[in-house]
């Protein structure tokens, strides 16, 4: 049996696939999903093989549901746009089908998925997907360890600060912890708003309030809500340039 | 002020100056002065009046002919007239008396300075007038471009091809268990596309087409979305009646939908208004938006092309503007007759 996900925010667009998919006896569906989050917890709960994915959906398109699985099924996008593709292959999808498709195309999707279940090496597509977002980054997803999912629209982040290997997010008086580092994440967002003050910030420059010097050549960022960063001497070159 | 205005400027202090000048050596040999000494001492009095002359241009600006009461009018340039002869007098005195001579007739001299005063004015406000029309003309000129333009840009986004994609994606899911609402979608389709192409072609038509327009639109998309899209449309009779440059609201409610209720978990209603008050008309979309939804910042597309057919019709009359709290998303036109 090959075990399936259908993900689309339109239900006829999920009755099509499903319709499709029952064709085949081959093929079960172990979940349908109207949004990303439903998806990034269907595929949590079920670790399915294979997953149908529209990428324009609300709240978490298609791409950064991949960026949150901590699973590696084989996945077709379904989407009416076409632009994605080459960003699609890039996160190793198996294919990529433009609404509307032919039945004769769905069976070609079929025929390429039997192919692959058999060699079963499968490429885990959720850090591929973490790297090839749009950039600059307008926001980002956070899972917790209960497998709560935050999306923070950069706007609303205040900095952010390096923890071993993963980073902790302030926005708006709350962190949140991600698995990432820091220069992963500053490759990702707007140079022109966010700057490397120091090895372990980053800081989003429209929270500064100003910069205090407290010893000779050693500076702190006092940001609006009164929190105080530290600004190290690379950094302050870099804040000086933007400013 | 640039450097052709400055030239203007100067011509025109020099021949006041050279008019006062002329005139008033005239009335000094007249009064049995030589020549040469009647022009020598003409010439300070007769510049200081140039520059007189060339001030009260900013009077004239500041009393437009269109907008101010002919008393208030006569008033001050008659005011001002007598004050500049009067300097021009008192100059013409305090000098003529440094050079041991006294002018006889000092009347004929106060009377040459109202006139010319006079005429000075009456040039002025030529070129006022003058400058005024022109850049009425350059405005209306501007405003044509602007039209076009627009217009342009609004007919190449009229098709946002991925609504046609997703909905012939509606009609192939739907031949397989319900071909009875298959059949019907392709003609909601087909309707909502004939009404584009016909309206798209004609210069103005009135709100209710528009309208109907918007509601084939939606039903449309309501096949896509099922329970995340309600409509409300509540337009009033005096507003249906009026007329507007066609597809101006389309793609304000086409983004209602793709921008607004397509990222929202649970959607909601596009809700639109309108009605005439004050001899306005006020039009209001409003939707649900998601605030944490992933789009650049500034407005997008559809409301610059709005914006810009709206002030290309009006003239700049019209005003739109947009407005996001609280997970509400508005667009609001006001629109004069």
């Amino acid at each position: 049996m090959i075990r399936c996900v259908i993900v689309d925010d339109e239900p006829l667009a999920r009755q099509l696939v499903r319709e499709y998919l029952a064709m085949d006896e081959e093929l079960e569906i172990v979940a349908e999903c109207a949004n990303g989050f439903e998806a990034v917890k269907a595929v949590s709960a079920h670790d399915p093989d294979l997953l149908f994915l529209d990428i324009q959906m609300p709240k978490l398109d298609g791409f950064e549901v991949l960026s949150l699985l901590d699973r590696s099924p084989m996945v077709v996008f379904v989407t009416a746009y076409d632009e994605y593709a080459l960003r699609a292959f890039e996160v190793h999808a198996l294919d990529y089908l433009l609404k509307p498709f032919s039945e004769e195309r769905f069976r070609a999707v079929l025929e390429r998925v039997r192919q692959q279940m058999l060699l079963r090496d499968r490429v885990p597509v959720g850090p591929m997907a973490a790297k090839l977002r749009t950039k600059p980054l307008q926001r980002i997803v956070v899972r917790d360890e209960n497998g709560a999912i935050d999306v923070v629209p950069v706007s609303r982040v205040d900095y952010v600060e390096a923890d071993d290997d993963a980073i902790v997010i302030a926005t708006a008086g709350r962190k949140l912890r991600k698995q990432q580092t820091l220069g992963d994440l500053a490759s990702e967002l707007d140079p022109d708003r966010f700057v490397r003050i120091h090895r372990s910030y980053l800081l989003n420059i429209e929270r500064l309030e100003k910069l205090e010097l407290y010893a000779k050549d050693s500076r702190v960022a006092l940001l609006r809500d009164g929190t105080k960063l530290p600004v190290s001497r690379a950094g302050y070159v870099r804040l000086k340039e933007l400013l | 002020m640039t450097l052709e205005r400055v030239r203007v400027a100067l011509y025109a202090v020099a021949a006041v100056s050279g008019v006062a000048l002329v005139s008033s050596a005239f009335l000094l040999t007249r009064q049995g002065i030589a020549a040469t000494t009647a022009i020598a001492a003409a010439v300070p009095p007769s510049l200081l009046f140039g520059f007189i002359g060339f001030a009260s241009r900013f009077s004239c600006r500041a009393l437009p002919l269109r907008t101010t009461g002919f008393t208030r009018l006569a008033v001050a340039h008659l005011g001002a007239a007598v004050v500049a002869s009067g300097l021009w007098l008192l100059a013409w005195q305090r000098w003529l008396s440094l050079l041991g001579e006294t002018a006889a007739d000092t009347t004929m001299i106060l009377g040459v300075g109202v006139l010319l005063y006079a005429a000075m004015i009456a040039v002025h406000y030529l070129v006022l007038e003058v400058e005024a029309s022109r850049r009425a003309e350059e405005a209306a000129l501007r405003y044509q471009l602007l039209a076009r333009e627009a217009e342009l840009k609004a007919f190449k986004a009229q098709i946002d091809p991925h609504f046609l994609f997703n909905s012939l994606n509606a009609v192939a899911a739907l031949c397989g268990s319900r071909p009875g609402d298959a059949r019907e979608m392709t003609q909601l389709l087909a309707n909502f596309f004939r009404q584009t192409l016909r309206l798209g072609a004609l210069d103005r038509i009135t709100l209710a087409q528009e309208i109907e327009l918007a509601s084939r639109y939606l039903a449309i998309e309501k096949v896509r979305f099922g329970a995340r899209l309600d409509m409300h449309i509540d337009v009033d009779d005096a507003a249906a009646a009026r007329s507007v440059p066609p597809l101006l609201l389309q793609p304000l409610i086409e983004n209602a939908v793709r921008h607004g209720i397509a990222s929202t978990l649970d959607g909601g209603v596009v809700d639109v208004r309108a009605r005439v008050d004050g001899g306005l008309l006020r039009i209001r979309i409003e939707n649900p938006a998601d605030p944490d939804r992933d789009v650049a910042r500034g407005e997008g597309i559809g409301i610059q092309n709005a914006r810009g057919r709206l002030a290309a019709i009006s003239g700049g009359r019209a005003a739109l503007t947009t407005t996001e709290d609280a997970g509400v998303y508005r667009v609001e036109i006001e629109l004069p007759a």
